[in-house]
């Protein structure tokens, strides 16, 4: 397991404001390994921040302008050097951080018709100055607009990120439909403990937290520090902190007391092939995580491990869906499971993503 | 003063009960003994509405008596089941004051005959548009259907046809009032004038005035009576052959409407651009929300002709574009068409998904198209900022999409409103904007026309949709 993380060089130009006081995971009822304290807190997603700048609407109506100009110019070549974001997707951008930064997004001002005329003031939540420069990183640095604004839209939630966090995944989302869809007449599932390894953001355990009954409990583990306090932000923000517990450590070691304990099993864990990562969109390549999409020489590792885990950490009937990086990596889990761990795990599946991509496996251990 | 139109405006309510006299000055509870004692029978044998408004005016009274006009209309109307023409003291009918063709002199002048003509044939409009007939035919059916006592086995057919016999009841019972209040304003002007009482009569000229106005209003609102009228909706524009240009049409009439419901006061979203490859939109669908924006846009359904030099032609020549305007209804949960979708008849697609996805691609762009296989209806949506909204966007543009089938289809079994389903058609060319060599956009069905493109082009439709909704409401002359 390499740690290593994003280059800093891009972190935000605008100090942090920190409304966190605290991150504190609460144990639940099984006993809490103790998660190392942790000095360092995340940053504050854009539309969190309270809108202390003004500036007048024809002043912002200038940056508007600029940033769809520069937007324009993009065309598609970023498409089709490295299957990055066209001037389509830019300029859909451009109103999102409008929406984030203004501290009334709903008002017509940043609707497509434009902006109303006028000197009236509006309330920002970053200095219109730094706004230029947020975009200049989103287009000419190729920053994720994700870590520009500090959070993702992922199903029905709003999940802080920041540069360390492998930002969630739309493929993802379906992995939570899944668990939904599973759990519907299954007391066992829905009231049970889950697991989400290689947590990241929180996205997944949150996501099963929510659609989980009462009872249902999700304990969530990274390796990354940064991961951890973020998901633990996450998880605070959606009030679950009674319900999912962060947890820092490398795949099922932080949760070695709930072996064959576990009613359900979630992962989305590095499966690129080590030789991939170069090549990838710089987006990927230059600002996520390594930790969080390498996955060994044929992207494999984590995946195989993961296997051999789900073996003993599920409890008889417990469920386990993890995300591949396609068709190979799919069928070769498939025939691993069938073959290495035969009679350990029954209905087992491979699963598309939206785009047809073979996406998931799943299965359930046998009763 | 008060007492004496008190007194006046009783007095041929009471004719019938004589033992009740105001001799008393102690108004008050001279009002609540005849108002306790004699509410059912005698108040509601006629003008009480215009009573109480009287009274309110001039006494203090009670919480209690003011709870009066709870009772009244619904149960004086239907009680009895039968619709009986209401009249003046005199005999006086909408019918009769119509035939009489008193002419009608501006509002200012103080003629009660021009007013009562006025409010006449506007109640005489409002009933065309409402289709009073088969109105009252419908509620005759409806009433019926409650009385059965094994009504309620089916609750949800039950709560249909309780929702439209309330909501049919609720248009007579408005109509009737403003029967009931004209003729009691006309009972007062007579009466004043064999009285020889001027502040009486002034007093109620000022009355019929004011209602003139307000009915006249009415007239506007009993255009948008149709089912689903009050309901939110989707406008779609799909540009025409013809390259950027149409695009770039089609585009401008996206705008054209999206200012034009800012101006109304709905909320606009986008949920589905497909952007022509230089300029403009191939297609897009927006989300109107509002009350009344189905009724108002539907007005527009159908495709819009562009005349002008295109900016696209270097040769400067003059083109010929248009663009289609569809406008879907997006029913309540409540609706009585809603068209049931199978889960698994859906089919969920990625669009514009390159590569490998997953973890090797970053991108905001999660746009889904849901389509509905055993009809091949689909729907897809990008501007939400997660796949999970996109989707839940499209299925609610597809759901409403069905659900006009399900309205087409319910309307082919349901003769009666297969006409106003003709009128909105899609497909026929509706409307002209001509920018050159001459300026004005001209309504092809109404003929109704203005010669400053630039205002319609900036959502000034309102007229448009007026006239056109007039005129295909009020072509049936004796279709009441």
């Amino acid at each position: 397991m390499k740690l290593s993380f994003a280059p800093s060089s891009f972190a935000s130009i605008i100090t942090p404001i920190f409304t966190q006081s605290k991150i504190h995971t609460r144990p639940i009822s099984y006993s809490s390994i103790s998660t190392r304290p942790t000095s360092l807190k995340p940053k504050t997603p854009l539309f969190l921040r309270p809108p202390t700048y003004s500036t007048t609407v024809s002043e912002l109506q200038k940056w508007h302008n600029w940033a769809q100009t520069l937007a324009s110019s993009v065309g598609s070549t970023f498409l089709e050097s490295d299957n990055g974001p066209t001037s389509e997707n830019l300029k859909r951008e451009v109103v999102w951080l409008l929406e984030d930064v203004l501290e009334n997004p709903k008002s017509n001002l940043i609707d497509n018709c434009g902006f109303n005329d006028g000197g009236d003031f509006v309330k920002l939540r970053v200095e219109l100055g730094d706004l230029y420069v947020l975009w200049k990183q989103r287009v000419e640095e190729r920053r994720p607009f994700q870590y520009v604004v500090g959070c993702e839209h992922w199903r029905d939630l709003v999940l802080s990120v920041e540069e360390g966090v492998l930002i969630p995944r739309p493929e993802t989302e379906k992995i939570v439909d899944l668990v939904s869809d599973i759990i519907e007449g299954n007391e066992m599932l829905k009231e049970g403990l889950w697991a989400d390894l290689g947590t990241g953001s929180g996205a997944l355990a949150i996501g099963i937290g929510r659609v989980l009954g009462s009872n249902g409990r999700v304990i969530a583990s990274d390796l990354s520090d940064i991961a951890v306090r973020v998901a633990s932000f996450n998880v605070q923000r959606y009030n679950l902190q009674d319900k999912i517990v962060i947890r820092q450590g490398s795949w099922f070691e932080p949760l070695k007391e709930a072996e064959g304990e576990l009613a359900g099993l979630v992962s989305n864990p590095p499966y690129i092939p080590s030789g991939h990562i170069s090549g990838l969109q710089a987006e990927v390549a230059k600002y996520e995580p390594r930790l969080a999409l390498d996955g060994g020489e044929d992207g494999m590792g984590d995946l195989l491990q993961l296997c051999t885990g789900a073996a003993s950490m599920l409890r008889p009937g417990g469920y386990f869906a993890f995300e591949t990086n396609g068709e190979d990596q799919c069928k070769f889990l498939l025939n691993h499971m069938e073959t290495k761990t035969k009679g350990v795990f029954y209905d087992l599946k491979i699963v598309s993503d939206f785009a047809g991509i073979q996406r998931f496996v799943t299965g359930f251990k046998v009763k | 003063m008060s007492y004496l139109i008190l007194k006046r405006s009783f007095r041929r309510l009471i004719s019938s009960s004589s033992s009740i006299h105001f001799q008393n000055p102690s108004f008050k509870s001279q009002c609540h003994h005849f108002c306790s004692s004699h509410l059912k029978n005698t108040i509601q044998a006629s003008g009480y509405h215009s009573f109480w408004k009287r009274c309110r005016g001039s006494v203090l009274f009670s919480a209690n008596y003011l709870k009066i006009s709870s009772f009244g209309p619904s149960e004086r109307f239907f009680g009895s089941g039968a619709a009986v023409e209401l009249s003046s003291s005199d005999g006086l009918t909408v019918e009769g004051i119509i035939a009489k063709q008193w002419p009608i002199v501006e509002e200012s002048v103080s003629d009660w005959k021009s007013h009562a003509s006025s409010i006449a044939q506007s109640i005489h409009l409002i009933k065309k548009r409402l289709k009073w007939k088969k109105l009252e035919v419908r509620l005759a059916i409806l009433s019926s259907q409650l009385e059965k006592p094994d009504l309620w086995d089916d609750p949800i057919h039950a709560g249909k046809i309780n929702r439209e016999h309330g909501s049919l009841v609720n248009k007579v019972k408005a109509i009737k009032v403003y029967e009931q209040e004209l003729f009691e304003h006309i009972d007062m002007i007579k009466l004043a004038r064999e009285e020889n009482d001027p502040n009486m009569e002034s007093e109620s000229m000022k009355a019929l005035a004011s209602m003139r106005k307000s009915i006249k209003e009415k007239e506007l609102e009993a255009l948008l009576a149709g089912e689903h009228d009050s309901c939110s909706c989707f406008i779609e524009v799909q540009a025409g052959a013809g390259g950027t240009e149409s695009m770039d049409w089609a585009s401008m009439v996206m705008q054209m409407y999206k200012m034009w419901a800012q101006h109304r006061g709905y909320r606009v979203t986008v949920v589905d651009v497909m952007p022509g490859e230089m300029a403009g939109i191939k297609r897009a669908t927006i989300k109107v929300d509002g009350e009344y924006a189905f009724g108002y846009a539907k007005a527009e359904v159908g495709v819009h002709r562009l005349v002008r030099i295109s900016p696209f032609d270097s040769g400067k020549r003059r083109h010929t574009s248009f663009a289609a305007v569809a406008v879907i209804p997006i029913l309540d949960d409540g609706a009585t068409t809603h068209f049931q979708i199978n889960e698994s008849d859906l089919r969920v697609e990625r669009m514009r998904a390159g590569g490998a996805g997953g973890q090797h691609v970053n991108t905001t762009e999660s746009a889904v198209r849901i389509t509905h296989i055993p009809t091949g209806i689909s729907a897809s949506c990008q501007n939400e900022r997660s796949q999970h909204q996109n989707k839940a966007s499209a299925m609610s543009v597809l759901q409403s999409r069905l659900d006009q089938l399900e309205i087409v289809r319910h309307a082919q079994a349901n003769a009666q409103h297969t006409q106003s389903l003709n009128d909105i058609s899609w497909g026929n060319q509706i409307r002209s904007y001509v920018l050159h060599p001459y300026r004005m956009v001209k309504d092809l069905r109404t003929n109704y026309e203005v010669s400053d493109p630039d205002s319609v082009l900036e959502g000034d439709l309102d007229a448009f949709i007026f006239s056109f909704l007039s005129a295909s409401m009020d072509k049936d002359e004796d279709d009441l």
